[in-house]
């Protein structure tokens, strides 16, 4: 059983600005990202962070060998009871995803 | 032909400490302009809402210290964006007094433009809200900055600065303003600007050294000035993703930056060129603003518990403590949001919004003594439900703010946003 942890070479989440959350995932062959991308559905995605789909981005960005995806938070950054106000401990639920 | 430009980005957060051997290794190479990022909206409301800077003064004043008289050695311009953290009027005024006394030290002569990026807050009532953002609350707003670009930086070196130190500014106006004047293409100035305005990170592996881009006619060469580092295609086409909503383009004041067509290309093992970035100019610029203020005193409460019932029981007992502080405690003026961390031995902080840090501390006083003691079934641990690392284990946190503008506007013009003020400092 492969998990996503084990196939990408990078998984990394940010703030894109306080109200946007970016994850990037890089892959070291696009082999390994198609397999990926053929998981990493808004679907898939809005289940494991409680945000709508239709609010998700899934971007493909091959000249980096890259998955972007693009969600809403759902606590603008800094606001009272906030967990991480840059954004950068995020990644986390999708390091377990079978790819 | 147009002749080579070096533009060396020295830092992406100066203040926290530029590694200097690589920056020496920067200068060695003549660049003909050096540029730092002073700043960010990532570290969140505080520094913005309260005017104070995220980095110590001690370290502010060493970049600073470095850059100045590396600039000044060399004879070409510095500039610097998002001045003090949120590039407020505060900000700007307390990097400005510090580059001044550095002058005063080292016996500096220069000229020296500021400019302020405060909006006034009647102009900012139409903007339109960025993402998710809130309504704007201007009435609670104690700083309101605007994000200049390129334009604001190149009236100040048109006014004959050597030195620029700017409010709130887009990191790539900091470093795309000179090739801009010198007429380099501007979708080649934007992305060689947003690539190194993190110095090292779009580097194999990513760091803060200096990094040195070299601008040609067609295309721009990366070069970490660490040798350790490698600005390989890859990595510098991942860059692109960094902390942006969008991988293939980028929103600028003035316009609007295409990467679908770029291309990365190794040079050597160490060293990458790049070409195919576009730009679009806007017909009308917008401007992102961004605005924070107080709304109470924060305070936190630290403590654990090693107890598995009472982790198992966690979110329940947390519930009814709260619902007994709420009893004890009248009035409805004060927020408690808890959180728990970790497993086997499990971390609980408490944070508490409450108009005053004294009933902020009341309020966790009771909240932390009625957790203690709480009874819950199945209960063994009688003689108290948390270990605490110290007492008190609550504490004043300061005053908490919050983001109360982040949105866009269209302007007529730029320029009256962003008011340049020339000084000498001989």
């Amino acid at each position: 059983m492969t998990r996503l942890a084990d196939l990408a070479r990078v998984v990394r989440s940010k703030n894109a600005g306080p109200t946007l959350l970016t994850i990037d995932v890089l892959f070291a062959e696009t082999a390994h990202l198609d397999r990926a991308l053929a998981v990493l559905s808004s679907s898939r995605i809005s289940s494991l962070y409680g945000i709508e789909a239709d609010k998700i981005r899934v971007i493909p960005y091959r000249s980096a060998t890259a998955i972007k995806i693009v969600m809403p938070r759902k606590v603008i950054a800094g606001d009272p009871g906030d967990r991480d106000v840059y954004g950068a401990q995020q990644h986390a639920p999708l390091l377990g995803i079978e790819v | 032909m147009k002749p080579e430009l070096r533009v060396l980005a020295a830092s992406g957060q100066l203040g926290y400490g530029i590694p200097e051997a690589a920056f020496a290794a920067g200068i060695a190479r003549a660049p003909h302009v050096i540029g730092a990022d002073m700043g960010s909206i990532d570290p969140g409301p505080a520094y913005l809402g309260s005017g104070r800077m995220a980095t110590s003064p001690e370290m502010t004043r060493r970049d600073l210290g470095l850059v100045l008289s590396a600039a000044r050695g060399l004879g070409v311009p510095l500039l610097i964006g998002s001045a003090g953290t949120a590039g407020a009027r505060p900000h700007l005024d307390a990097t400005l007094e510090i580059v001044r006394e550095i002058a005063r030290e080292k016996g500096l002569r220069f000229r020296l433009a500021s400019i302020a990026a405060d909006i006034p807050k009647a102009l900012a009532r139409d903007a339109r809200p960025l993402g998710a953002m809130r309504s704007m609350d201007l009435e609670r707003t104690t700083h309101l900055v605007g994000q200049m670009g390129t334009e604001a930086f190149i009236r100040a070196l048109d006014a004959g600065a050597d030195v620029v130190i700017a409010g709130r500014a887009c990191d790539t106006a900091i470093f795309a303003a000179i090739p801009l004047m010198r007429g380099y293409a501007p979708g080649l100035a934007m992305h060689m600007a947003k690539i190194i305005e993190c110095t090292s990170l779009c580097c194999e592996p990513g760091g803060r050294d200096a990094i040195l881009a070299t601008l040609s006619e067609d295309s721009f060469e990366l070069e970490s000035m660490n040798p350790a580092r490698a600005a390989t295609p890859l990595s510098v086409a991942a860059h692109a993703l960094y902390e942006q909503e969008d991988p293939y383009t980028v929103q600028e004041p003035e316009g609007t930056l295409d990467l679908r067509g770029a291309q990365y290309k190794a040079t050597d093992a160490r060293r990458t060129r790049v070409r195919g970035a576009l730009w679009q100019p806007r017909a009308r610029p917008t401007v992102k603003i961004e605005g924070a203020g107080p709304f109470g005193e924060r305070s936190v409460l630290f403590c654990s518990s090693a107890d598995p019932r009472v982790i198992a029981n966690l979110s329940s007992i947390l519930l009814d403590v709260e619902a007994t502080t709420r009893q004890l405690v009248p009035g409805s003026d004060f927020s408690l949001y808890p959180r728990v961390y970790g497993e086997g031995e499990a971390f609980l902080l408490v944070e508490c919004i409450a108009p005053t840090a004294a009933r902020g501390l009341a309020v966790l006083g009771v909240f932390r003594q009625y957790l203690l003691h709480h009874g819950f079934p199945g209960r063994l641990s009688t003689g108290g439900n948390l270990a605490f690392p110290f007492t008190p284990p609550e504490l004043p946190a300061g005053t908490a703010y919050r983001f109360t503008v982040y949105h866009v506007m269209d302007v007529e013009a730029l320029a009256p946003l962003f008011p340049v003020s020339i000084e000498d400092i001989a």
